[in-house]
């Protein structure tokens, strides 16, 4: 009785804030949960007995573990969780050092006319789709038109055969990842830059600090809570790979496989045959939780050192 | 003069030798970003037969209109394309960034008790999804959406992506003004909207360019979603239109495709379409600029 | 404590929402069950047909004539639905998986798999409702096609009157000929192709001689238990042994072949990423390439090439499951109707005037007679233009001009000389190692490209690529496939 009580009287206490976030928990629980029982998929053979989907679904057979045998059970599944793992770190580390670096350096910048221009114009590879980029990075790297190649040849120097050779594909995806997102993504920071309270600064300059002093003690400082909310968020889309950049941009090129394999490419090719449901909806799953056990415990860790930029 | 010069110079800023380095870099990053885009548009005026020919040329042989021309074929059906699209993405984007907005604010509280179950809720989104087929039945089966224009506005309102960054935003404001607010006696609501919203403009304008890119580039639930082709946004009917001519292609030998290979658009068109597309969105980018004013300081406001 | 108050926030949460959307649900499916209810008696049924294609203007427009005629004949209208070339499969799954209600629908061995959604229980058995309501069909029809078409013994699909076999032929480039004076008489192999091809590469720097993209793969005796996955049986077996492709000696010479015509410049360097030669086919510099041809071809590809073209065999004209399932129309597993879209789908397939209302839309809006056979498109078939080849008997559609008066009876001759391939009519069921065939596609991608367009060494890589597709489960899914081959050949006897 007291319990209820207690809770009714925290609910009173706490009902406008309650009522603020309450349209955006129903979006949630429309858009986002209910579906989720789908999740239920992955360890079932969906087939369908003409009668919609629940009565489906409740008539297939359930499998165990087997839609997740695709995943693990070969060569492929180092090399796939590898590439995954390290392309987005390597991603999530050079992006948000250069995405911070871009927007303190485009917040200093004393014409505020021209550093709107660039940042507009930073922004326009985010429009392009990586089927176009490909077409583009194409015409640099094709064996005999592209230009690349014909520089090389110009000076003499061995022409390479691009889409054969693995080595210079690691460089090649990061640096169209970067080019791609890096407008896009310093944006928030310089938002957030530009929301800071100005006297912090007027009140360093007073005492005399460098403008690499006030960077490093109260511009970086400030970020940090978004820095690390932003890192967290990445952390847990580590298994997720960006499809377009991986199978567009080698042009799906067999020969380079090896370096770009990456899980979300592997389920495409190996589901385009057989197109098992409960295939994709294991591989889906799979990702989601190992993003989830990475997310809980980097926050735990964040939430030991520093309370208030935890998630949760 | 040249301690004069000194002095007159704004204490913030950068010295001129940095301010030049820094405009270099910013300006040769942006350089490589609006080359290939500008290419895009060359290209979308070069003559068909020129580029096959030639392959891409900063100077083309041959000017053409014929992409545009051929785009324009259905002139009506772009116009109506581009009204859904830009109905989706103002509507869409009020709706979001208001809802996202008060989600936020309500979990950045910590006087809130349930913030640590609603960021949960919130978080746990990005992380598990239901895939396709539930998704749709939630859609078009229990919410009957299916051919109306809130099957592009609301699957896409709530982002937990956008909530976590808002949420760091309002985080970031001083306690004290919201206390100080409470002690005036102004209500939550007033406190939120007269006090907090104001001071978090960059934060908002972030959100809001994020959602509106989001819900401009969205081909994907109309895929799903509209039959009806006086519902169909820009993007997805210009995705139908690439998907499709790749598809046409790559089956061309082994179906009855092969007669139809011969009508289809070509590359110079591929590139019409991505400057029909995102020509309009790129110049909606300043307007959101104007919110990344710097000097929106806490102190100007309180006065 | 803090515990339990969260638990019951969340209950309270979850009770509210359920509440709300039962109460939207409830309310809607009440009032639409009973205006069914009232109108089924009197009313036509409704088909609603899923067709692929680029939606038209005008569909709406033709189907309600063609509803006006149906009606009358046998008691329906007709709703169609056109979803796009690239998007068919991908949103005919999803529809088909979340129950959508619907009757007739387009399925073939390239777009929304046949034998896979026959077996997964996206359509409704055919056999009994053919035997009733689709004895035109059956009249029509090369029995060859509802052979073929049978999914473990049943028909799922009603297959197109089309060609039936598939033949490959070198198709040249006229121009190139005509400049070289090039003789193509006795060409046949790929060996035989050398000296053209010799002669192209040295006189014309610009022209790609052999034009192919990443998907060729070269002509070989032999008939594939999945598409594009190595394993096959061979065209003339007695034993239906099956053979890792790769490991043939057939192959071998063929991918010797292909490496000296790599080496020697006859194939662009790119082709094992290329997927589009379009560039090529507009310019015209392109002296040979290999497509699939049916009767009368060379007249349709050089009017849409818009230059001359002459071709010759490659290989004979050979029944496959694969050309067998090129076009059909199925219905659906959870149609209501099934009765009435038999009916419909026998009378698409042997009525002309329904078929071509169909097809080429309204005589004297869409197009005008111009023949007793014979139609001519007006400026408005714009707005209505239909894949012919996918809704029905095509041998029932209206000449083009210029086409040959004997164009169906062409197509007739052709497919009475095709000869069945060993495989036509098994169909792999892959349910039993869908874990295997999903690395094996991802080890034969890797290599199957380079190797089968000669961009590789091959007797450096076959090696490899078989030593991979092993290490993927090769032997398991080729041991699957002989076991249900085996059983597919006892029940035939």
């Amino acid at each position: 009785m007291h319990r209820v009580s207690h809770f009714f009287k925290d609910l009173h206490k706490n009902l406008p804030i309650l009522l603020m976030v309450l349209p955006g928990a129903i979006g949630f629980i429309l858009f986002s949960y209910l579906p989720m029982g789908g999740t239920l998929l992955s360890f079932k053979q969906y087939r369908y007995n003409g009668e919609g989907f629940i009565s489906s679904f409740l008539s297939s057979d359930w499998v165990g573990l087997r839609n997740f045998k695709f995943l693990f059970g070969t060569n492929d599944a180092y090399i796939i969780t590898r590439n995954t793992l390290l392309y987005n770190a390597a991603f999530i580390i050079l992006g948000t050092f250069a995405a911070i670096a871009m927007a303190i350096l485009l917040s200093e910048i004393v014409n505020k006319r021209l550093s709107k221009l660039y940042q507009t114009g930073m922004f326009l590879p985010h429009f392009m789709s990586y089927v176009i980029v490909g077409f583009f990075v194409y015409s640099f790297l094709n064996m005999d038109k592209g230009l690349l190649n014909s520089i090389l040849e110009r000076f003499d120097l061995q022409t390479v055969s691009w889409y054969t050779t693995p080595k210079y594909w690691p460089y090649i995806l990061t640096l169209t990842n970067l080019w791609k997102t890096i407008g896009y993504s310093s944006v928030v920071y310089l938002a957030a830059i530009t929301g800071f309270d100005r006297s912090l600064y007027e009140a360093a300059m007073i005492d005399g600090a460098s403008k690499w002093r006030q960077i490093r003690n109260i511009t970086l400082p400030l970020l940090k809570p978004l820095i690390i909310i932003m890192t967290l968020l990445a952390v847990g889309r580590i298994f997720y790979a960006d499809f377009g950049l991986f199978y567009n941009i080698p042009r799906d090129s067999g020969a380079l496989y090896p370096v770009t394999n990456v899980i979300d490419t592997y389920v495409y090719r190996g589901l385009k045959t057989t197109g098992e449901m409960g295939m994709t909806a294991a591989a889906g799953l799979y990702q989601s939780i190992v993003g989830f056990i990475l997310v809980v415990t980097s926050n735990y860790v964040v939430r030991r050192i520093d309370k208030d930029s935890s998630l949760f | 003069m040249a301690a004069n010069i000194k002095k007159s110079r704004d204490i913030h800023s950068l010295s001129p030798f940095m301010n030049i380095v820094f405009n270099v870099i910013a300006a040769m990053f942006s350089l490589v970003c609006v080359f290939p885009f500008a290419f895009v548009v060359i290209l979308s005026f070069t003559d068909e037969k020129s580029l096959a020919q030639h392959g891409y040329r900063l100077i083309p042989e041959k000017w053409s209109t014929y992409a545009y021309e051929y785009m324009f074929q259905n002139g009506a059906q772009l116009l109506q394309s581009y009204g859904v699209t830009i109905t989706v993405t103002v509507v869409g984007t009020l709706l979001s960034v208001m809802i996202i907005a008060l989600y936020a604010y309500g979990i950045s509280r910590s006087s809130f008790k349930y913030r640590g179950f609603f960021s949960f809720l919130a978080l746990f989104t990005m992380l598990f999804n239901g895939g396709l087929v539930p998704t749709f039945i939630v859609v078009t089966q229990v919410l009957h959406l299916k051919d109306t224009i809130w099957a592009l506005i609301l699957p896409m309102m709530m982002n937990a992506f956008n909530i976590m960054i808002m949420r760091t935003f309002f985080k970031s404001l001083p306690d004290g003004i919201i206390e100080s607010a409470k002690i005036d006696g102004a209500t939550e609501f007033q406190i939120f909207r007269k006090v907090v919203l104001p001071l978090s403009l960059p934060g908002l304008a972030t959100i809001g360019l994020f959602c509106t890119l989001a819900y401009w580039n969205d081909w994907f639930n109309a895929l799903l979603y509209i039959d009806n082709p006086n519902l169909v946004p820009l993007q997805s009917m210009l995705m139908r239109i690439e998907s499709s001519m790749s598809f046409i292609l790559q089956n061309s030998n082994t179906s009855g495709l092969g007669s139809l290979a011969a009508s289809l658009p070509q590359e110079t068109s591929r590139m019409a379409m991505v400057v029909l597309a995102t020509g309009p969105i790129v110049l909606a980018y300043p307007f959101f600029q104007r919110f990344f004013i710097q000097g929106l300081t806490v102190g100007s406001l309180k006065e | 404590m803090k515990k339990s108050s969260r638990l019951s926030l969340i209950l309270v949460l979850v009770l509210a929402f359920t509440a709300i959307l039962s109460a939207c649900g409830g309310a809607k499916k009440e009032g639409s069950a009973g205006t069914a209810g009232n109108q089924e008696a009197k009313k036509d049924v409704e088909l609603i047909w899923y067709n692929i294609g680029t939606p038209q203007k005008d569909t709406d427009l033709v189907m309600a004539e063609v509803s006006k005629y149906t009606s009358e004949k046998i008691g329906v209208t007709v709703k169609m639905k056109q979803i796009d070339f690239g998007d068919y499969t991908q949103k005919m799954q999803v529809l088909t998986q979340s129950g959508e209600q619907m009757d007739i629908l387009f399925t073939a061995s390239w777009g929304f798999d046949y034998v896979q959604n026959a077996r997964k229980g996206a359509f409704m058995e055919l056999n009994d409702l053919l035997d009733q309501y689709g004895q035109g069909i059956k009249d029509t029809l090369d029995p060859a096609f509802l052979e073929g078409s049978k999914v473990d013994g049943k028909n799922y699909g009603i297959p197109a009157n089309k060609e039936l076999p598939a033949q490959d032929v070198w198709r040249f480039n006229k121009q190139w000929l005509d400049k070289y004076n090039l003789d193509i008489t006795g060409v046949r192999s790929m060996e035989s192709l050398e000296p053209l091809l010799k002669t192209i590469k040295d006189n014309e720097p610009n022209v790609v001689p052999f034009m192919i993209d990443r998907n060729f793969i070269p002509n070989l005796p032999y008939d594939y238990i999945i598409q594009n996955l190595p394993l096959a049986v061979k065209l003339d077996t007695t034993d239906y042994k099956i053979v890792n492709i790769l490991e043939t000696p057939e192959l071998k010479e063929a991918l010797k072949t292909m490496r000296k015509y790599y080496q020697a410049g006859y194939i662009a360097s790119e082709v094992a990423t290329t997927t589009d030669n379009s560039d090529l086919t507009l310019t015209g510099n392109w002296f040979m390439d290999r497509p699939t041809t049916q009767p009368f071809a060379d007249n349709l590809w050089t009017a849409s090439l818009g230059y001359p073209v002459v071709s010759t065999p490659a290989t004979d004209a050979i029944i496959y499951n694969w050309s067998v399932m090129g076009s059909l129309q199925a219905i659906s597993a959870n149609s209501e109707h099934p009765v009435e879209a038999m009916k419909f789908l026998n009378l698409l397939n042997t009525d002309p005037y329904l078929r071509n209302l169909v097809d080429s839309g309204i005589e004297g809006v869409h197009y005008e007679k111009i023949g007793d056979n014979v139609a001519k498109n007006l400026d408005k078939s714009r707005d209505y233009d239909m894949p012919t080849f996918a809704i029905g008997n095509i041998m029932l559609t209206y000449l083009q001009e210029g086409d040959p008066e004997d164009k169906w009876e062409g197509f007739r001759e052709f497919n009475e000389a095709g000869t069945p391939a060993p495989l036509l009519g098994f169909n792999f069921d892959s349910s039993n190692v869908s874990a295997e065939l999903a690395a094996l596609t991802n080890a034969k991608d890797q290599f199957w490209a380079p190797l089968m367009t000669g961009s590789v060494d091959p007797d450096k890589y076959t090696p490899m690529a078989i030593e991979q597709l092993k290490a993927a489960g090769l032997d398991n899914v080729m041991a699957e496939a002989q076991r249900q081959l085996d059983e597919w050949l006892a029940a035939q006897k």
